[in-house]
């Protein structure tokens, strides 16, 4: 069999070239755009994804970690009671108000009240043991690195937090939040803060002896009876739960769908006129294989699989393209995550652009006409 | 294979006729024709442009559908197989030589010849058997790793006959196949299709109106207006079938 699509994609390059630019980028726009989102929204789940513990204990229909509200004391020891929760520790939620030293106006933060000691689990991931001991010095807090602007402090100065006097001890990178700033402090720091608030903490974090019974300890430590008053959920729960919540309920969920239909569009008008044109500048000679009994069906197998490899090729330029973007995104501290999954649907839909811009340029066959050879 | 006299013509043609419509305009370029080609033929269609020799020779080849009569070919009612059938037969039985030789530019000699046969199933190694035997043929053996682009006008339309032959057609159809060619490549391109018709025992129906092919003709039918003028056989006067226009 002769290679007619590959033979001609090499030896045309140039014409098939757009193309396949047109299909890469749109894969990293495509990319990009999920990394971004996700990135951005996995911030209002930094607290469960920075965090060790595989079970999380809070108020009842908790739709968004942001918005707990304090759960009874009872609910440390219903956690500790199953024989598979090795440790649990209380997390503090509190709301606050930020001046700093310089003339910045107010800032709403979120405080974070964690465990001091060495092994504990709250932040574990970002806020290693030596740093995390500081915070056992009162008032003391710790933020990222890239708040600091924001909230216009250096290590070691003070700030005024809900009114109180703190002193930034330190500084971490992957603390993060979606609309606010995330304020460490110690448990006993974070109660102090919290005026006129309730004392109690808004969560409970458990380590599981084997993380891999999650699912099933947090299915039996859940109190089912009506009247609740805490719910328990595995930390991956949660944090969906959380990204879900500010996905779709702030409509940037639909926000990144739409854009993807954007880009899907736009990808397969400039794939679609590349492929027909190529198809038109060779519609002769694919009429005059038809004269000679190629069917319509052979022919547009090689026009489909000519789309296929400049898809292919697209997808490979694509990749890269997206990797080296993420890979300066992550230098310069912009939040970008990206899972499997999302790499997937990505390259499905680039592939969708390429076999939806292969059908319309089949579609330019109907004019291989033999009998047009012929007037 | 010698030339051979089939007793029945290859091509039987009764009654055509075709109009063409263009806006309000219509007009008609095939009147009532009626026409048989004989296989070891070489016969050449002339007539000043637009008397309808090409149309007819669309409407010979299965290109394209008449809007009356009816066209025998090898004994097979042309235009009552479907599209597929007929695509079939166009496979198996004709070869097509155009006046744009609609080679493609990223194909070498042997694979534009190699690329029609590949639908015939025959296997690789007959495929390219077959393609080298036809590019021999032609005599561009030597050509036959070469692209368009490194080819002559001449060497262009040999590969393209080369293509038409090496399906072994009973029936080969050209299309002014050497008007955009000098004279000697004119004489070489014309010599190829009359060894073929004489070889091969092939019917070769050429639409030309270039004089120089005359002399080279089994038989000539001159046009004008959608009718046959004139049927002449020249060198080799024992055609089959006789003038029915």
């Amino acid at each position: 069999m002769v290679a007619l699509a590959r033979k001609t994609l090499i030896h045309e390059w140039r014409r098939y070239l757009p193309a396949s630019l047109a299909v890469a980028f749109s894969g990293m726009l495509l990319l990009v755009q999920l990394a971004l989102v996700f990135g951005i929204f996995n911030g209002a789940a930094v607290y469960i994804n920075a965090s060790r513990g595989q079970i999380w204990a809070g108020y009842p229909g908790t739709q968004s970690i942001d918005s707990g509200r304090s759960i009874p004391r009872d609910a440390e020891m219903h956690l500790l009671m199953d024989p598979q929760v090795a440790q649990v520790e209380p997390f503090q939620w509190v709301n606050g108000d930020w001046r700093g030293k310089r003339a910045l106006g107010s800032v709403s933060v979120f405080i974070s009240g964690v465990d001091t000691a060495p092994d504990a689990l709250a932040f574990a991931r970002v806020i290693p043991p030596a740093l995390r001991a500081l915070l056992n010095e009162p008032d003391a807090i710790i933020v990222d690195r890239a708040d600091l602007p924001k909230l216009g402090i250096r290590v070691g100065e003070s700030g005024i937090l809900n009114g109180f006097r703190v002193r930034l001890v330190g500084t971490t990178n992957g603390l993060r939040a979606l609309g606010g700033v995330n304020i460490v402090a110690s448990l006993a720091t974070a109660r102090r803060l919290n005026v006129g608030g309730d004392p109690r903490p808004a969560y409970y974090v458990a380590r599981l002896r084997d993380p891999q019974q999650a699912a099933a300890v947090a299915a039996r430590l859940d109190p089912h009876e009506r009247g609740r008053r805490y719910s328990v959920w595995t930390a991956s729960a949660l944090a969906a739960r959380t990204v879900h919540y500010w996905l779709f309920e702030t409509g940037a969920g639909l926000g990144v769908v739409f854009m993807s239909l954007v880009v899907f569009l736009v990808g397969t008008v400039i794939t679609s006129q590349t492929l027909m044109g190529a198809v038109a500048g060779s519609i002769s000679e694919y009429a005059t294989l038809n004269a000679l009994g190629a069917s319509h069906r052979a022919l547009s197998r090689v026009v489909m699989e000519q789309a296929g490899w400049v898809g292919l090729a697209g997808l490979v330029g694509g990749g890269v393209l997206s990797a080296l973007v993420l890979v300066l995104a992550q230098g310069q501290d912009v939040p970008v995550a990206i899972t499997a999954t999302g790499i997937l649907a990505c390259a499905a839909l680039v592939m969708g652009i390429t076999l939806l811009s292969g059908l319309l340029a089949v579609r330019t066959l109907r004019n291989a006409d033999p009998a047009r050879l012929l007037r | 294979m010698s030339a051979t006299m089939s007793p029945a013509p290859a091509i039987s043609a009764r009654d055509l006729a075709k109009s063409f419509t263009v806006g309000k305009v219509s007009t008609r370029v095939l009147e009532g024709l009626s026409v048989e080609l004989a296989g070891g033929e070489l016969t050449l269609l002339s007539g000043p442009s637009g008397c309808g020799k090409s149309t007819l020779l669309a409407i010979l080849s299965g290109l394209e559908r008449p809007d009356r009569g009816s066209v025998a070919a090898l004994g097979e009612p042309v235009w009552e197989l479907n599209r597929k059938e007929l695509q079939r037969f166009r496979l198996h039985h004709i070869g097509f030589v155009f006046q744009g030789f609609n080679l493609f530019p990223a194909l070498n000699s042997v694979e534009q010849v190699e690329l029609p046969l590949s639908y015939l199933d025959l296997g690789a190694a007959e495929t390219r058997r077959r393609a080298e035997a036809a590019l021999e043929e032609v005599g561009l053996g030597h050509r036959r790793k070469l692209r368009p682009a490194e080819l002559s006008g001449g060497e262009k339309q040999r590969v393209a006959i080369a293509r038409a032959l090496a399906k072994r057609p009973q029936l080969l159809f050209a299309d002014e196949p050497t008007s955009a060619l000098d004279s000697v490549s004119g004489q070489t391109v014309i010599d190829i299709l009359h060894r073929a018709a004489r070889q091969h025992g092939t019917m070769v129906l050429c639409a030309s109106h270039d004089p120089r092919l005359i002399a080279h003709a089994d038989r000539v039918l001159r046009m004008e207006d959608g009718r046959v003028l004139a049927d002449e056989h020249t060198l080799h006067p024992a055609a089959a079938g006789e003038p029915a226009a």
